[in-house]
């Protein structure tokens, strides 16, 4: 089963476009990656799918990095009890 | 005789959403006044008092100048207690100067009820439900099949007729304001009131000749702009070349151009630009971006459905029915509205130049042509703050506190939408 890192690189690079191989953890979803205030709320949107996840939006949008992402979605996870 | 309004039937009260998750009942507009003023001028009472849904409350009671949910307001004088969705015309069925009456709908909600002074010793009322099921028990309603307001389009609908009704009951014509030439006034000039502190520019037409036309104190109206009446252009309104159609009610402070009719607008909203919009309700703080058009008419002339609660389209039984637009909310550019379409409060909306979806919920970010929850309730807060800035008015605690009671009330409805987004999303 994929790790959280590889399922959060592989929704931002289907979301923004990019290769997932080349993607970094310290990597930030708006300078590095060219995420838009849009695509923001997508990839949002996309990791709860991907997780079966809530997240509230005003802190998940405050997310810079892909590394701080994955810690925020597993810290999530854990919360809502939900297996990642 | 004290009058005393009642907007306490949560359930019903929800056939008027998204306009009534913000405000009273008696505060949507028909014609040229609220449903309230209309209530207050057929009644003529010494006092009037009102009871709303409790998350309403402070607000309500910041804006009114009438005691709101105040059971001190309950006695010490004959009560005439009156819902706001009845028909102010519907009223003639009472007799005031006889022994206190209840009259209710067919499901036993308290449409109306008159209520002698020296009745109310002998009545419970520590809260208004306490005093209309007391009176229920005391006074045997008696069932009566009166004219009420059941949906928002009810009142666009019945606009037209109303305007022409409440400008007779105005009394006011003639010009006060200043008209530049050249301009034109079509049919006759008692069918016409400029209010004092209005400005026409040159090159502006007012139609009278199938209704009339008031415009309210300070209203700027900038060339090439058509008035046809009946119409009613409130305080301080800007049009902006507008082609205005008949059957148009303006509240405050609005800024509008493109081409509009049989419409109503709450009030402090900008239809700044060209596109069109017809038989729809806007409620305040709403900005529509340029060449954002509504449908009010479907293809094959059928009636138009509504969707009010994000399930069950509801028949309309008409075959015109526009937009009902919630406060607050914005729409992009370019935004298409279908027939009969449903936008919620504090919606933000971008085109996807496709028309969008019939029911927009509250508080939805409706985002590459899905509903998503966006950028949270905190931005479309300071938003609502800048817009509210912009005409001088304040967004206080009570604003706030009100707008998070309103986002757990449309939550289910949002929640459902958004997740149907994300799956969506997931498949493109």
């Amino acid at each position: 089963m994929a790790t959280i890192e590889e399922r959060v690189k592989a929704v931002t690079a289907r979301v923004l476009k990019v290769d997932a191989d080349k993607i970094k953890l310290e990597d930030s979803f708006a300078a590095d990656l060219g995420a838009e205030s849009v695509q923001s709320i997508e990839l949002v949107a996309m990791f709860e799918e991907e997780f079966g996840i809530e997240m509230e939006e005003e802190a998940a949008l405050s997310v810079e990095t892909v590394g701080s992402a994955i810690e925020f979605i597993a810290d999530v996870c854990k919360q809502q009890g939900v297996e990642a | 005789m004290r009058l005393v309004l009642l907007d306490i039937d949560a359930t019903k009260r929800r056939n008027f959403d998204p306009l009534s998750l913000s405000r009273p009942i008696w505060e949507l507009r028909c014609g040229i006044s609220s449903l309230g003023e209309k209530l207050v001028a057929r009644c003529k009472p010494a006092q009037t008092a009102a009871f709303v849904v409790d998350y309403l409350v402070p607000t309500t009671r910041a804006r009114s100048k009438w005691p709101v949910n105040d059971v001190a307001s309950l006695d010490g004088d004959d009560l005439l207690l009156v819902s706001a969705r009845l028909k102010a015309d519907a009223l003639d069925a009472l007799d005031t100067g006889g022994p206190s009456t209840v009259l209710t709908a067919q499901d036993g909600e308290v449409l109306c009820a008159w209520i002698r002074k020296e009745d109310l010793a002998r009545l419970k009322k520590a809260s208004i439900a306490e005093l209309l099921a007391s009176a229920c028990a005391a006074f045997r309603p008696q069932v009566r099949d009166l004219p009420v307001w059941n949906y928002a389009w009810d009142l666009v609908l019945a606009n037209p007729a109303q305007l022409t009704k409440d400008f007779a009951a105005t009394g006011k014509s003639g010009i006060e304001g200043s008209i530049e030439e050249p301009g034109a006034i079509r049919g006759s000039r008692k069918d016409v009131y400029v209010a004092p502190g209005c400005t026409i520019h040159p090159m502006v037409v007012i139609d009278a000749s199938n209704g009339p036309v008031y415009l309210d104190q300070g209203v700027e109206v900038h060339p090439f702009t058509r008035i046809e009446g009946p119409c009613y252009i409130g305080p301080k309104c800007i049009l902006l070349g507008a082609k205005c159609r008949e059957g148009m009610s303006i509240g405050p402070m609005c800024r509008v151009g493109g081409e509009v009719e049989e419409s109503i607008i709450q009030g402090y909203s900008n239809k700044y630009h060209d596109g069109f919009l017809g038989h729809a309700y806007v409620g305040e703080w709403v900005n529509l971006g340029a060449l954002t058009t509504n449908s009010d008419l479907k293809n094959d002339y059928s009636s138009v459905s509504v969707v009010l609660d994000g399930k069950a389209p509801i028949d309309t039984g008409s075959t015109k029915v526009g937009s009902i637009i919630g406060d607050h909310t914005k729409t992009s550019i370019g935004t298409l509205l279908n027939t009969g379409s449903f936008v919620g409060a504090m919606a933000l909306l971008l085109a996807t130049g496709k028309p969008l979806p019939k029911h927009i919920p509250s508080f939805a970010w409706f985002i590459e042509g899905v509903v998503s929850k966006g950028f949270g309730k905190g931005k479309l807060y300071e938003t609502a703050k800048t817009a509210m800035s912009r005409r001088k008015c304040q967004w206080t605690q009570a604003d706030q506190d009100m707008w998070d009671a309103v986002f757990a009330l449309t939550a289910p409805q949002r929640d459902e939408a958004v997740r149907k987004g994300r799956k969506m999303m997931a498949r493109q």
